[in-house]
């Protein structure tokens, strides 16, 4: 184990055969065999969906893994022929912007001024947010959510959806920008200050630029929850029309029709996709926003 | 003690100005969170519901003393926990294993590839991974029975397993489902605390000619200990607490084994005819307490350890 490590290090082993390669480096290997069969655990489902949505209808029914003839144009027949799609697809993309939007903003805001504003009361909106998490609020409150929805006559409405969605994860989205601006020394902020920023300014170019990657971590978590939420919008909405692509996905029967299964896939592929692409690109940032925010909160 | 004392001046003056900050935040927290729990609790102590026009009535503890003496309020508490039992080693085992594994890949690139997908479950919102899983579980085009019947051979059409829909494979199929949705993500988790260990420790105890059990149960554990701790409380009390994925696989049957206090709750709030929100609420007050008293025992425990 050890002269392998060495070996693998040094990068420049002497010329070995195949099978002294192998016994030298087993341990090696056998790491990298069941890493990849995880990572293959992982990829597995979302292979197999992605394979389903370019299947032919025939070859669906028959459930074969690998399609004898492939079919592309589920796509296109889902957006012209699925009237309801862009529907719940608009209504997906709407709810999300808006639940991100506003929870980030109040989270920038809160963590801001809990860290270097420093109100009075602070320490306790923090063990109130703090305890909340301990709490299935989201789970016990539904009862009451109901009804306050039922009073501002928000019932199936899908921009009523926006209230409730913001504090799903607004505890969690102020913790971590909190934790993000305690890493921010506090001279630095009293330096803006002394040479004539106000807290507005201060916070927009002192604050934000460095909270850069917190706020990358904040974005990805509230969009992953609003964009998937299936508890309140299945609660508060009864049309299929004021309802979010995954919901109306999650109702959906696998069948014949519009509905047959490559349809069905091509929807999840669509709907599933954005995020992973944005997450790709933001990956730098999110890790070292987690590592800023998260492991320390 | 000086500094204390010219400090305050500035606070007491703009002391308005740090809350107008706080302020969003905070009203969407009372609005939202706040409110909903405490008017839950009130509406547990009442006849209260939604549909009537007559003024809730206060019944005292009349329906905790209903749910208690209730054997399905017991039988589905014990559901939950029962669930929790099957998600709960693999959600932290598995994922250890990994990151032990991938923290010792030495090549920088390669490390960041396995860590993007690690992370993309993470980043499939829930009803996506149902909806996926669900499809995965299917009975007729599912890859999973078409694996065991056609390729495999272990089962025919006419047996071949139920995983979803309220059978007794039903509780097992949603745990498998949460271990690999949380599989990268804890291992992310573990990675960062593996990271914090100074590769010394195991470096010495390697030449002190400890094995690799070893170095792990000395060196790694208690370095991983506390992102242990949390991961295990965490995740105890979410898979308490799990409704969504029994709405969508498991429905209204009062014997499936989906038929968790959350989802007796859920049934007496807005699925049942007669709608008995008063009851409803105490219901999830009883599974609330119970979950944060597990809650605070793991909290007890692990605390003494440090």
């Amino acid at each position: 184990m050890a002269r392998a490590a060495q070996l693998e290090e040094l990068g420049t082993a002497p010329p070995l055969s195949a099978g002294e390669w192998l016994r030298l480096n087993r341990a090696v290997v056998i790491r990298h065999a069941v890493i990849n069969l995880f990572m293959v655990i992982i990829l597995l489902p979302l292979a197999w969906v992605l394979l389903m949505s370019v299947k032919s209808l025939p070859d669906a029914m028959r459930g074969n893994l690998w399609p004898r003839r492939f079919d592309f144009t589920h796509y296109g027949f889902v957006f012209t022929k699925i009237e309801t799609l862009p529907i719940n697809l608009f209504n997906s993309i709407y709810v999300t912007a808006a639940t991100v939007l506003i929870t980030t903003i109040c989270a920038v805001l809160a963590g801001y001024a809990l860290v270097h504003l420093r109100p009075r009361g602070g320490p306790f909106v923090v063990a109130m947010l703090l305890a909340s998490l301990y709490f299935p609020t989201r789970v016990v409150s539904i009862i009451s959510i109901y009804e306050i929805q039922s009073f501002l006559g928000l019932i199936n409405s899908t921009s009523g959806l926006i209230l409730p969605y913001i504090t799903l994860n607004l505890a969690i989205s102020v913790l971590i920008m909190r934790s993000v601006f305690q890493l921010i020394p506090h001279e630095l902020m009293e330096a803006a200050k002394i040479d004539g920023a106000g807290p507005w300014r201060t916070l927009w170019l002192v604050g934000l630029p460095m909270a850069r990657n917190g706020l990358v971590v904040v974005f990805i978590v509230n969009f992953v929850t609003a964009w998937g939420e299936f508890l309140l919008c299945t609660t508060l909405t009864n049309d299929q029309t004021a309802r979010t692509m995954p919901v109306v996905l999650a109702g959906a029967q696998g069948g014949l029709g519009q509905w047959a299964w490559p349809r069905l896939a091509a929807v999840y592929v669509i709907v599933v996709t954005p995020g992973i692409i944005a997450f790709t690109f933001a990956q730098k940032l999110f890790f070292k926003g987690l590592a800023e925010g998260v492991v320390k909160a | 003690m000086a500094q204390a004392l010219t400090s305050r001046w500035p606070r007491a003056r703009d002391g308005i100005s740090p809350w107008l900050f706080l302020v969003p935040a905070v009203a969407f927290f009372v609005g939202y969170q706040v409110y909903p729990i405490f008017r839950v609790v009130w509406i547990s102590f009442t006849d209260y519901q939604f549909l009537t026009n007559e003024p809730a009535r206060w019944v005292g503890l009349d329906n905790y003393a209903v749910a208690l003496n209730d054997p399905l309020m017991w039988v589905s508490l014990w559901r939950a926990f029962l669930f929790t039992m099957m998600f709960l080693p693999g959600t932290i085992i598995l994922p250890l294993l990994l990151a032990i594994l991938i923290d010792r890949v030495t090549s920088p690139r390669l490390a960041t590839v396995y860590r993007v997908i690690l992370l993309i479950p993470a980043v499939i919102p829930s009803t996506l991974v149902f909806v996926l899983w669900k499809w995965m579980y299917n009975y007729q085009v599912g890859p999973i029975n078409h694996i065991l019947v056609e390729v495999l051979g272990l089962f025919t059409v006419h047996n071949a397993p139920q995983w979803l829909g309220g059978t007794s494979l039903t509780l097992p199929s949603i745990a498998i489902m949460e271990i690999w949705w949380g599989l990268g993500y804890h291992t992310i988790f573990f990675l960062a605390g593996l990271a914090a260990i100074p590769k010394e420790l195991p470096e010495a105890a390697r030449l002190d000619g400890a094995n690799e059990w070893q170095i792990f149960w000395h060196v790694t554990r208690h370095g991983l200990q506390p992102i242990m701790m949390i991961l295990i409380v965490l995740r105890f009390g979410t898979s308490m607490a799990v409704i969504d994925e029994y709405l969508i696989f498991g429905g209204f049957n009062r014997d499936s084994p989906t038929y968790t206090w959350t989802i007796y709750m859920y049934d007496q709030a807005f699925k049942l005819g007669m709608w008995r929100q008063g009851f409803a609420a105490a219901i999830g007050m009883i599974g609330a307490v119970v979950m944060m008293f597990f809650v605070a025992i793991l909290l007890y425990i692990f605390r003494r350890r440090g």
